[in-house]
């Protein structure tokens, strides 16, 4: 454990809120949780806006119930919209391996990973779109699809009075044309398309709305933590340093700059003390990922205090506890989507410094919420900072948490989902 | 004057605005055109972006030009020139764009680098009616606990800045009794205070100005009514001590 921890946890920033002026309704439920952390009063606006839809029901569709962000985030959302009064189902499409390989490669072309896309696979994706079509109970007038793989569902199964919206939580700006130019047709379609950030959104003929991603703060990657179990989780891992942590969380790629954070360490660790968690998920189904682990491993062997860890899928727990325990969490990327993971160090009120690209500025504002860098010295001055004023960490690490909980919990990402349908239903 | 004052929350959909600048010459030539709904979304928003902040951070034009383009004499100007919240948009476009016609020629052009270009924005609300409204203007004081930052921030800015005078609540308030409340409200949103804030300046402003008319109206009541409420009155304040002693 790290003996130059923060205690900044212990402040407890003004939700300002109206919770202790106003009345609160009878809730429960996940609500009654958020009420606490948002406020009555930012409850009960999104109540007021839950209202408007009154009557309607909402369907959401994707293609996986456990696994990655998006399910993640469905599970919470659509409890949240029931509670509000609103009628909301979760709809999975299901494939086989042949087609959730069309829409992997799909996937992966979207994200700028250029694959050829056959005209077998146009048949096997539009097949079984088709069969889906007619299996999934779409019964809804508000129709909410996530990502593109089951996008063209709405060539199928659009019926009058309904709103469909597509909700497209991936990074497009490096998008493969021909990818692209197969599911414009059924994109063009829906009567909104919806983006996390403004370099994400490809030429549209369709309104297009920005909704940033959110986390949900009483997940097991976020909940709220004691010192002992902190302390328990660190320890199984072997994190035992008696300098601070520097810490980055995140999958074993070279967008993510392991080896940028590795040099940057080396410059903290010559003029300060300082331990170095570098904590990815496994390689092992991914051989470029292998590579780059093991790249990292290399580049770090004779430089001391550093601890590379491979954690296993479902160690939310884990990165939960060691990004609690570091005193400053780094996301040095060279590219990013939105990066949440900023957001969930933010959340945790950590020091935070990451690079000024993607959707990053939007989380960390430069010596508010955190301090962003544009290089590998930038990465260690800024580093240095916060390793010698704990104050700057406690001060920014407060900001941070406030910010998140202003703008990147999921209520306001359900309040903007509400808003979208709202602004259609008139 | 008997219609209510009806509360509204409003839900900002952002959305992109199809500029986007690449130099300072294209962020002015942006600001020159952009629409009214551009400059709410990165200007005039800037407290309900961030509501609980220390203080309101400078506006995205700013932000952009100190961080990005490295020009931190630039972006102070710009900075000042938008923290003014209730500027009329005209005003405030004429503003922006004179901090920006005074950068030298040759710095207007110097591209920013890959990845972090200005992309405009657009900021639409979507208005759904609170379930709160007001007779009066001492009826406002009651209900202004119930308000949330959003519907504060849009009756007494965005509103009145969109010309949807309908729901602007000063002028409501002049109209109904309370011009010194209204007056109140105007100085301290002319303050550019952050929202939560803003929120509780008004709302004690409005409740200390309460006090004389209270005083009066008391003491024309009943005896044994004053002494009921003066002992309710106790008891909730002893209750509040309580309170706070068993959290301490």
């Amino acid at each position: 454990m790290s003996a130059a921890r923060d205690d900044s946890a212990a402040y407890a920033p003004p939700i300002g809120d109206g919770s202790q002026l106003a009345p609160t309704s009878p809730r429960g439920g996940w609500l009654e949780r958020y009420e606490q952390l948002v406020g009555a009063r930012t409850l009960r606006a999104l109540e007021a806006l839950a209202r408007k839809l009154k009557g309607h029901r909402i369907v959401m569709v994707n293609t996986t119930k456990t696994g990655g962000g998006v399910a993640e985030i469905l599970h919470r959302v659509v409890v949240i919209l029931n509670e509000l009064g609103i009628e909301t189902s979760w709809e999975v499409m299901e494939g086989d391996e042949h087609f959730f390989g069309v829409t992997k490669k799909m996937h992966n072309a979207l994200h700028g990973h250029t694959q050829p896309l056959t005209d077998e696979d146009r048949e096997v994706y539009h097949e079984r779109t088709r069969m889906e079509a007619e299996r999934l109970a779409l019964d809804g007038d508000l129709i909410l699809i996530h990502d593109p793989q089951p996008a063209s569902l709405i060539e199928h199964r659009r019926e009058p009075g309904q709103h469909w919206v597509w909700r497209c939580h991936i990074d497009l700006s490096r998008r493969d044309e021909d990818y692209w130019d197969f599911l414009k047709p059924a994109v063009s379609r829906y009567d909104t398309a919806i983006f996390s950030h403004i370099e994400f959104v490809p030429p549209l003929t369709i309104p297009a709305v920005l909704v940033p991603p959110s986390i949900d703060p009483f997940a097991e990657k976020n909940r709220d933590m004691s010192e002992e179990e902190i302390e328990s989780i660190c320890d199984r891992l072997g994190l035992d340093a008696a300098s601070p942590w520097m810490t980055q969380v995140s999958r074993y790629d070279r967008i993510k700059d392991p080896i940028g954070v590795l040099e940057a360490f080396k410059l903290v660790r010559a003029r300060r003390p300082a331990h170095l968690v570098l904590a990815g998920g496994s390689a092992s189904d991914d051989p470029e990922g292998a590579e780059v682990l093991a790249e990292v491993r290399e580049k770090a062997k004779g430089v001391k205090d550093v601890t590379i860890l491979e954690l296993p899928p479902q160690s939310d727990i884990e990165i939960n506890a060691i990004q609690r325990a570091s005193t400053v969490v780094l996301q040095k990327s060279l590219r990013e989507g939105f990066a949440l993971t900023v957001s969930e160090a933010l959340w945790k009120r950590r020091a935070v410094v990451a690079s000024a690209v993607g959707g990053i500025p939007l989380q960390v504002l430069h010596e508010r919420t955190g301090l962003l860098v544009r290089s590998i010295e930038g990465t260690a001055f800024q580093t240095i900072r916060f390793l010698d004023n704990p104050e700057l960490r406690r001060d920014l690490g407060v900001e941070g948490h406030v910010h998140v909980r202003d703008n990147f919990l999921h209520t306001r990402e359900v309040r903007d989902y509400l808003a979208v349908f709202a602004r259609l239903v008139g | 004057m008997s219609e209510a004052f009806i509360f509204h929350t409003p839900s900002p959909l952002e959305s992109p605005a199809g500029q986007v600048a690449t130099d300072i010459q294209s962020l002015r030539d942006g600001i020159a055109a952009c629409s009214d709904a551009s400059l709410f979304q990165h200007v005039t928003r800037m407290p309900v972006r961030f509501p609980h902040a220390r203080d309101v951070p400078e506006n995205d034009f700013a932000r952009w030009v100190g961080d990005v383009m490295q020009m931190p004499e630039v972006s102070e100007r710009l900075a000042f020139v938008g923290s003014a919240s209730i500027l009329d948009f005209d005003e405030l476009r004429g503003s922006l764009l004179g901090v920006l016609d005074r950068v030298q020629p040759k710095e207007r052009k110097r591209e920013a680098p890959e990845g972090a270009l200005f992309h405009f924005l657009e900021a639409h609300s979507v208005l759904a009616p609170l379930g709160v409204e007001a007779r009066t203007a001492a009826e406002v004081i009651e209900v202004w606990p119930w308000i949330d930052l959003g519907s504060a921030f849009y009756h007494l800015v965005e509103a009145p800045l969109q010309r949807t005078e309908e729901q602007a609540l000063i002028p409501w308030l002049r109209e109904h009794g309370g011009k010194s409340m209204a007056d109140s409200a105007e100085q301290v949103v002319r303050s550019s205070r952050p929202l939560n804030i803003l929120l509780k300046e008004v709302g004690s402003r409005w409740r200390r100005s309460m006090i004389g008319r209270r005083l009066i109206e008391r003491a024309e009541a009943p005896e044994l009514e004053r002494q009921r409420e003066a002992r309710a009155a106790m008891a909730r304040l002893a209750g509040r001590l309580r309170g706070r002693g068993s959290k301490s």
